[in-house]
């Protein structure tokens, strides 16, 4: 009965404070598709939502990145990114052309850049301005901005490629007050990250209402649901006006080729009752709780793509259904997922409030998931990242570990994984006709962990990491092993119950790794202090191994021994012929003195099971603390040991090396001439092309 | 003599030497066994007594790769390389020196396989073969620039664009390119083998040369015998992929049946390129008449009579049998 009472707890733990809109914006844009300069007007509405008087404001100016080679993110991109590069002919910028306040007074001339995360006077991603007179707590200050943004030859998620455009960090967006308490806060000071090459995400809640003036030929999709279209014969143009209440950004897309199509995601249609009922019944909530809502699906898909406009939306499909089951219903009416165009891939896989990009290629085959993976984890950001918005410069784990958690089950369950690559000769799928072993998300991520387990703490700041590869294999790969490893220790059911708990408390809010820490030690009713230390904060390296195996069949003891008040010696040579009478007797019981030593290889310290196998198929299990550096078990047995294996049912998927985690008495002779035979294969076949050039 | 015909001529030459396949195919194997065997050991030796290896084996898994890779940071790898390498140049070197054998035997049909007369070949024909083959890499690199040019030019048609298809068709061209030029080199310089031993010359530059413009001349011949060879190639392949997907290897027994499969797809490939040689041997003299030596005494001149010859009687009046209706 130990669950219902977590649940009870869970449910009695306190919210967040409910989040309010903080933050909005009314923008009017329109978009010169030969220049690709955005103009326009922002009517910013920002509440002081803290007890500070607030005399400074902050904002970015995140287009700046692109203004020149000495920008942060430049140096610290090197102007390439997810392997497109920056080809240094056409620039991208933001000018902040007039600030006034709604009192009239002109702000413009006070604007500073400021460089809080680095020593870059160059940087100028990040503005400060003071105002006139402070804005008093629980006070609304209203703001009119003029700007102008160009946008950057894309290769970086935003700018243009011919008539192609993504507009994403496009206007001067406030940075966040922390009050005293909240995150890691110790007094009340703007949080405003400059724009880095890793991390872009940390904004308040706020409604935005934006009009966007295109060229009229021009397909648009934006976040938020389009409520209002209107046309101008005489300029040539469409005017498009999206309205999104409750997000963190605001993101646009415009290009004429398009394919665009809607389809609905009908909750009722799409789950079914014992399913509903079962998520209802797993959390201890209503079954009209755990219902999930309708949602209108929009898919803007390149012409060369269409025949994987059905693969677009199943991906919706099955992430809106399983996201909102597990996690809680997706609030928003629309999802807008947009399927860039060759050249602009650099746009593809990003996440923006109630909009995605995904990525594919010319013909992809249908084995091959790649497309359903990045449209399920993109859609995943709308859970983490968006609706529980943490800080992305600060703990990128946070957001893209967990949606990688949340990806795999996601594609394990639906897909069976990602499944093949992407190989193709003349168009023949060579990774089929191979039989290359499918690829399934979780081994994935782990295979990506184990390279470098243990390089940096999980938990930096973005651009603190040791590398690129570091940062992306803290903040995907290893937050997604350690969270499921952590599922390993506490049940799928408990973990499902965590994981539900801290996204509903947190739901329009800003939490932190210790805010997770909690609702885990509350939830789970343990303390996992221990793990986090570890693996969360820490960059402990886990590794138990099998370490020397013995059975040694026993001898008759020889010596002095007392028996029966007597002193009685057995000689060595009455030993041996003891022994050998032994042996011939068929009947007499052997026994083995068997041991068994554990060792731990790594510094993390994790309680782990050990089963020892006998070879007259009985089987002992030991609990060890795994504290020491090694243990060691003793038995005395009639037959020897079979195999020894730690942590048998693999929980530790932190674990780096999982071949040491067993032995076995027998050698596998299928193994050395399976893969012998296979390597050899191989070999000669390579041998073969070179010796075809003699 | 068409494709066919010298194809069934090589077969022929090739299956009355079946020792010299055997010579082959044993040089690749210990060349490959002598990387594979070092590297398996080291693997085996982690896992032959983890149960995690019978459990990769059912179903392999991508884990245990780059368990195994990072793993191997501190293991041994870094020998790895360089015998891979030194693999590579002795099998280089090594199929040099055995290809004079090879062709000299598959030339000479009169001389059946013997070693003192296959070891004979390999010799003799040593530094002619390294110096084509070095001059083969010429023709291998222009064949390349040709490939590498169309992905160029598709590039800076369409490279801009916001499709990728015909930068997709572009680039089936370009493999179809420069498979075919790769192949047509290929062909010439077994040609120029040939060549080197029926004129038992060292003349190495020349042959390649002459090779290529006597392939070129007689494209159709002499690529159609490639393109049969390839062809047998594609489908040996895809027979082996076939069959050898369907071995389930978990099994000692099952695994040797995979072995022998493995070892005999090699010695298809083997039997294959000796084919491509045999057919150019039969073809060498058809395409290439040999010079008869110059004639000891002027030639002498007969005079020819005009006008249309006499026709003797009797030559019109017996009608050949059948021709009659
Ligand atoms: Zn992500």
């Amino acid at each position: 009965m130990k669950l219902p009472i977590a649940i009870l707890l869970a449910g009695a733990i306190c919210c967040a404070e409910p989040s309010r809109p903080v933050a909005s914006y009314d923008i009017k844009a329109s978009l010169d598709p030969k220049t690709h300069i955005i103009t326009a007007s922002e009517e910013l509405t920002w509440l002081n939502d803290s007890p500070d008087t607030v005399s400074t404001l902050q904002f970015h100016l995140y287009m700046n990145a692109f203004r020149n080679s000495q920008s942060t993110f430049f140096r610290e991109s090197g102007g390439q990114l997810r392997g497109d590069k920056f080809k240094g002919e056409d620039w991208g910028w933001i000018e902040i052309r007039k600030m006034q306040t709604a009192g009239g007074a002109d702000l413009t001339k006070g604007l500073r850049f400021i460089h809080p995360d680095d020593d870059n006077a160059e940087d100028r991603t990040v503005a400060e301005i003071a105002l006139p007179q402070p804005v008093m707590p629980g006070e609304t200050l209203r703001l009119a901005i003029g700007f102008q943004t160009k946008l950057p030859p894309v290769f970086a998620r935003t700018g243009f490629r011919k008539d192609f455009h993504l507009a994403g960090q496009w206007f001067p967006k406030i940075g966040v007050w922390e009050k005293a308490g909240f995150r890691f806060s110790k007094q009340g000071a703007w949080n405003c990250h400059q724009f880095h090459a890793n991390s872009e995400f940390f904004a308040n809640f706020g409604n935005y209402r934006v009009e966007l003036t295109v060229p009229s030929n021009m397909v648009v999709g934006a976040t938020g649901e389009q409520i209002a279209k209107a046309a101008s014969a005489a300029a040539g143009t469409g005017t498009y006006t999206f309205q999104q209440d409750m997000v963190t950004d605001f993101v646009w897309t415009a290009q004429p080729g398009y394919l665009r199509e809607e389809r609905m995601f009908l909750a009722d249609r799409e789950t079914t009752q014992a399913e509903v009922a079962a998520a209802a019944r797993l959390h201890g909530i209503p079954e009209s709780e755990a219902r999930l809502s309708d949602v209108k699906m929009i898919a803007l898909v390149q012409p060369e793509h269409r025949e994987q406009m059905d693969r677009h939306f199943h991906a919706l499909r099955s992430a809106i259904k399983w996201f909102g089951l597990w996690y809680g219903r997706y609030p928003y009416k629309t999802i807008t997922v947009l399927d860039p165009p060759h050249g602009a891939e650099g746009a593809g896989g990003m996440e923006y409030p109630t909009f995605i990009t995904a990525g594919t290629m010319y013909k992809l085959p249908p084995e091959s998931r790649t497309l359903e993976e990045v449209t399920v984890h993109e859609f995943g950001h709308q859970f983490w990242m968006q609706l529980v918005a943490t800080n992305e410069f600060e703990e990128s784990p946070l957001d893209e570990g967990f949606n990688t958690y949340s990806t795999a089950k996601i594609m394990d369950r639906v897909y069976g994984g990602i499944g093949q690559l992407p190989l193709k000769f003349f168009g023949v799928n060579v990774y089929s006709l191979l039989k290359l072993p499918l690829l399934r998300d979780e081994s994935m991520n782990r295979a990506g962990y184990v390279t470098q387990p243990a390089i940096d703490d999980m938990l930096r700041q973005a651009w603190q990491y040791y590398d690129g590869s570091s940062y992306s294999l803290n903040s995907y790969m290893k937050m997604s092993v350690t969270l499921r490893t952590m599922e390993n220790i506490l049940g799928a059911d408990v973990m499902a119950r965590i994981m539900r708990s801290y996204h509903q408390r947190w739901r329009f809010n800003h939490p932190t790794a210790r805010d997770f820490q909690a609702v885990v030690n509350q939830v789970s009713g343990k303390n996992m202090d221990w793990f986090f230390d570890q693996f969360f904060f820490g960059n402990r390296l886990l590794d138990y191994r099998v370490g020397d195996v013995t059975s040694v069949q026993r001898k008759t003891p020889i010596g002095v021994y007392e028996k029966g008040g007597k002193t009685v010696t057995v000689t060595k040579k009455q030993g041996e012929e003891q022994d050998k009478k032994n042996d011939d007797d068929k009947k007499f019981k052997k026994e083995y003195l068997c041991t068994v030593k554990v060792r731990r290889m790594g510094d993390a310290v994790a309680p782990v099971d050990i089963v020892i196998r006998f070879k007259d198929g009985s089987t002992e299990k030991r609990a060890w603390d795994g504290e020491y550096r090694w243990v060691k078990y003793t038995f005395i047995r009639g037959s020897e040991i079979d195999w020894v294996e730690v942590d048998p049912e693999r929980k530790y998927q932190l674990d780096v090396n999982y071949a040491n985690n067993s032995w076995q008495d027998r050698y596998q002779v299928e193994v050395s001439a399976g893969w012998t035979g296979n390597l050899l294969f191989w070999m000669q076949n390579l041998l073969l092309w070179a010796t075809s050039l003699a | 003599m068409t494709s066919m015909q010298a194809i069934s001529g090589a077969s022929r030459r090739v299956a009355s030497r079946k020792l010299m396949v055997g010579i082959y195919w044993a040089f690749h194997t210990a060349l490959a066994a002598m990387v594979a065997l070092p590297l398996m050991g080291a693997a085996v030796s982690v896992l032959s007594h983890s149960r995690y290896a019978t459990e990769i084996m059912r179903g392999f898994d991508v884990m245990w790769l780059f368990e195994a890779l990072s793993a191997s940071r501190n293991l041994p790898s870094p020998m790895v390389l360089p015998l891979f390498l030194l693999a590579l140049l002795l099998a280089v070197k090594g199929g040099v020196f055995l290809n004079g054998g090879a062709v000299k035997l598959l030339v000479h049909d009169e001389i059946g396989y013997s070693p003192r007369e296959f070891y004979e070949g390999c010799g003799r024909n040593y530094w002619r073969f390294l110096r084509l083959m070095l001059y083969s890499l010429f023709f291998y690199g222009f064949a390349l620039a040709i490939g590498a040019s169309i992905t160029k030019a598709a590039g800076k048609i369409w490279g801009e664009g916001l499709e990728e298809r015909p930068l997709v068709f572009a680039g089936y061209l370009k493999n179809a390119v420069q498979i075919l030029l790769c192949g047509f080199v290929a062909t010439a310089m077994d040609y120029a083998k040939v060549r080197l031993v029926a004129d038992d010359s060292r003349q190495s530059l020349r042959a390649a040369f002459g090779s290529v413009r006597l392939a070129w001349k007689n494209k159709g011949t002499v690529m159609g015998v490639w393109l049969v060879l390839l062809l047998l190639w594609a489908a040996a392949t895809l027979v082996y992929v076939q069959v050898a997907n369907r071995i389930q290897a978990v099994t000692i027994g099952s695994i040797l049946a995979l072995i022998a499969w493995q070892q005999l797809y090699v010695l298809s490939r083997v039997w294959l390129r000796m084919t491509s040689w045999g057919a150019a041997a039969e073809l060498d003299p058809v395409l290439r008449p040999r010079q008869m030596p110059p004639e000891e005494t002027a030639p002498v001149l007969v005079e020819v009579a005009a006008g249309p010859p006499v026709l003797e009687a009797g030559a019109e009046a017996e009608p050949e049998a059948g021709t009659q209706q």
